[in-house]
C-alpha cells in the first residue's frame, strides 16, 4: 500500500479525531438510552435478553458441567478427611431426627383429621422441575443464577426456586430453554415471609450483601437471633412454609436474616410449581379483561 | 492453487482481525460460569475490561469503539443487571486508552499495568454510579473494591496470555 502524502494526513486526522468523538458521544448517548427504556419498557429488555441468554445456556451448560465434577470431586476428597466425625454427627442427627419423624406423623394424623373436621379447603398440589445451575454472573451489583430449564420445562415466571436446605429465590426472567432466579440475596428480591413461633409477618428484602433485611416489622413483634423465618404464602407467589433462614443478627440498623441456602454449592435447585392464582394470574386476568373490553368494544 | 492460497490468506486475515472481539465475548461467557468457589462470586474480576482495555491498547484497529459497545451491551444482557451502566464502563475505559494513545505507544508493561488500575477504577467507579441511578438504591461498594482489586491481579495473566496468543498469530 502507498503512504498517504502529508497533506492527506493534515485532513484525515482531525476528521478521524472528530469521527471518533462523535461515536463515542453517540455510543454512550445509546447507552443511556437503553438505560431509560430499560426502565420504562421492560418487556422489550426482557424479551432480548432471554433471547440472548437461551442462545448461550447451552455453551454453558456444556462448560458448568466438567467445573461441576471437578469441584465434586473436590469436595469429595475433602469429605474423605472427616470421615468419622461427620458419621458421629449423622448417628447423632439419625437419631434426633427419627424422634421427629415419629412427631411428624402424629402431628400429619391429627391435621388431617382436624381438617375434615373444619373442611378447611385444602393446599394446591406442588410439582417440581429440577435444573441445573449453568450460570452466575457475579459481580456487586446482581445477585441472580442461570439454570437450564425454560418454558419448554414447564418453568414460569414467579415460581420458587429452592434446594434441600430451603428458599433460593424466584424465577424473574424464562426463556425457551433457560431461566433467570433472582436469589433472595439480590437488591430487587422482596418476598413476605413470617418470622419465629408467634408467626410475626414482614418483608425480606435483599441489598447484594449475603444476610438480606427483615423490613415492615410490626411494632409490637420481638424478633430474637435465631428466630426462623419461612414464607408466608401472602401474595399467592410462594407456597407457604418453605423455610428460608434463621435470624442472625438484631440492631438499630436492623433485623438481618442469614438465608439456609449453601450458595457455593448451589448446583440443582428445584423450582416449584405452586397451582395457586397469585399476582401473576391477576395479571393474566387484567389482560383477558382488557381484551374482552376491546372486544365488546370493537363490535 | 494460487486462487486458493488467496482465500486461505484472507480467512486467515478475517480470523486474526476478529479475534480480539470474540476472544473478549468469550471472556464475557467465561465470567458468567458457576466456579462453586465460597464466597467468590460477588468478587469475580471483570474480564471483559480487561480484554477491551488490552486490546484497546495494544490493537486499537482491532478492537473499534462499536466492539466495545456490543460487548458490553451482552455483558450486561447476560449478567441480567440494569442495560446501559457497564456499556458506559466499558466506553470510558476504551476512550481514556484511545485518548492517552501516545503515552501508551512507549510504555512498559509495569506502566501499562498501573495505567489499567487508573483506568480501571475510573470504568468501575462510572459503572458503580449509574447503577446506583438506576436501581434508585445505594449499593454496598464493598464487594466492588474487592472485584476491583481481583481484577488488578488477574490482569497480567490474562495480558501475558493475550500477549503468548498475539506473537504466535503473528509467526
Amino acid at each position: 500500500m502507498n503512504k498517504p502524502a502529508g497533506s492527506e494526513i493534515r485532513v484525515a486526522s482531525p476528521l478521524k479525531a472528530w469521527a471518533s468523538r462523535f461515536a463515542l458521544l453517540l455510543l454512550v448517548g445509546a447507552a443511556f438510552g437503553l438505560m431509560l427504556i430499560g426502565r420504562t419498557n421492560t418487556f422489550i429488555v426482557e424479551e432480548t435478553r432471554t433471547a440472548v441468554t437461551d442462545m448461550v445456556t447451552p455453551i454453558l451448560d456444556a462448560v458448568s458441567q466438567p467445573v461441576d465434577t471437578f469441584s465434586g470431586i473436590i469436595d469429595q476428597a475433602e469429605s474423605f478427611t472427616r470421615l468419622s466425625t461427620e458419621n458421629q454427627a449423622l448417628k447423632e442427627q439419625n437419631a434426633r431426627l427419627l424422634q421427629w419423624q415419629a412427631v411428624a406423623h402424629r402431628l400429619e394424623a391429627e391435621n388431617a383429621a382436624l381438617r375434615s373436621l373444619s373442611n378447611m379447603v385444602p393446599d394446591p398440589a406442588m410439582t417440581y422441575v429440577t435444573a441445573r445451575v449453568v450460570g452466575d454472573p457475579g459481580g456487586a451489583f446482581v445477585r441472580t443464577v442461570l439454570i437450564n430449564a425454560g418454558a419448554r420445562n414447564g418453568v414460569e415466571k414467579g415460581q420458587a426456586a429452592v434446594t434441600g436446605d430451603g428458599l433460593a429465590g424466584r424465577i424473574a426472567e424464562v426463556g425457551q430453554r433457560s431461566a433467570r432466579v433472582l436469589l433472595l440475596t439480590d437488591i430487587n428480591s422482596r418476598v413476605p415471609v413470617v418470622v419465629g413461633a408467634a408467626r410475626d409477618r414482614a418483608v425480606l428484602a435483599g441489598d447484594n450483601t449475603n444476610a438480606p433485611e427483615l423490613l415492615y416489622l410490626g411494632p409490637t413483634a420481638k424478633v430474637q437471633v435465631g428466630d426462623r423465618v419461612t414464607t408466608s404464602g401472602h401474595g399467592g407467589v410462594f407456597p407457604p412454609g418453605l423455610p428460608i433462614g434463621v435470624v442472625s443478627g438484631v440492631s438499630e440498623k436492623g433485623i438481618r436474616v442469614k438465608p439456609f441456602v449453601d450458595w457455593a454449592h448451589m448446583e440443582v435447585l428445584r423450582i416449584v410449581d405452586y397451582e395457586m392464582t397469585g399476582i401473576l394470574d391477576f395479571e393474566a386476568q387484567v389482560g383477558a379483561a382488557r381484551a374482552a373490553a376491546a372486544a365488546g368494544t370493537e363490535q | 492453487m494460487r486462487q486458493e492460497e488467496g482465500v486461505w490468506h484472507r480467512l486467515d486475515v478475517v480470523a486474526r482481525s476478529i479475534s480480539p472481539f470474540f476472544v473478549t465475548l468469550l471472556l464475557v461467557l467465561l465470567g458468567l460460569v458457576p466456579l462453586r468457589i465460597a464466597d467468590l462470586s460477588p468478587i469475580v474480576p471483570a474480564l471483559a475490561l480487561i480484554g477491551v482495555f488490552f486490546w484497546s491498547v495494544h490493537r486499537p484497529d482491532l478492537m473499534p469503539i462499536w466492539a466495545v459497545f456490543l460487548i458490553g451491551l451482552l455483558q450486561d444482557l447476560l449478567t441480567g443487571s440494569v442495560i446501559g451502566p457497564g456499556i458506559v464502563g466499558l466506553l470510558i475505559a476504551h476512550a481514556l486508552v484511545v485518548w492517552q494513545r501516545r503515552f501508551f505507544l512507549a510504555a512498559s508493561f509495569a506502566v501499562i499495568w498501573c495505567a489499567f488500575m487508573l483506568v480501571a477504577a475510573a470504568a468501575l467507579a462510572v459503572t458503580w454510579l449509574l447503577n446506583c441511578i438506576a436501581l434508585l438504591a445505594y449499593v454496598d461498594p464493598a464487594s466492588l473494591f474487592f472485584q476491583y482489586l481481583v481484577t488488578m491481579a488477574f490482569y497480567p495473566c490474562l495480558a501475558w496470555a493475550f500477549l503468548r496468543g498475539q506473537r504466535l498469530f503473528q509467526r
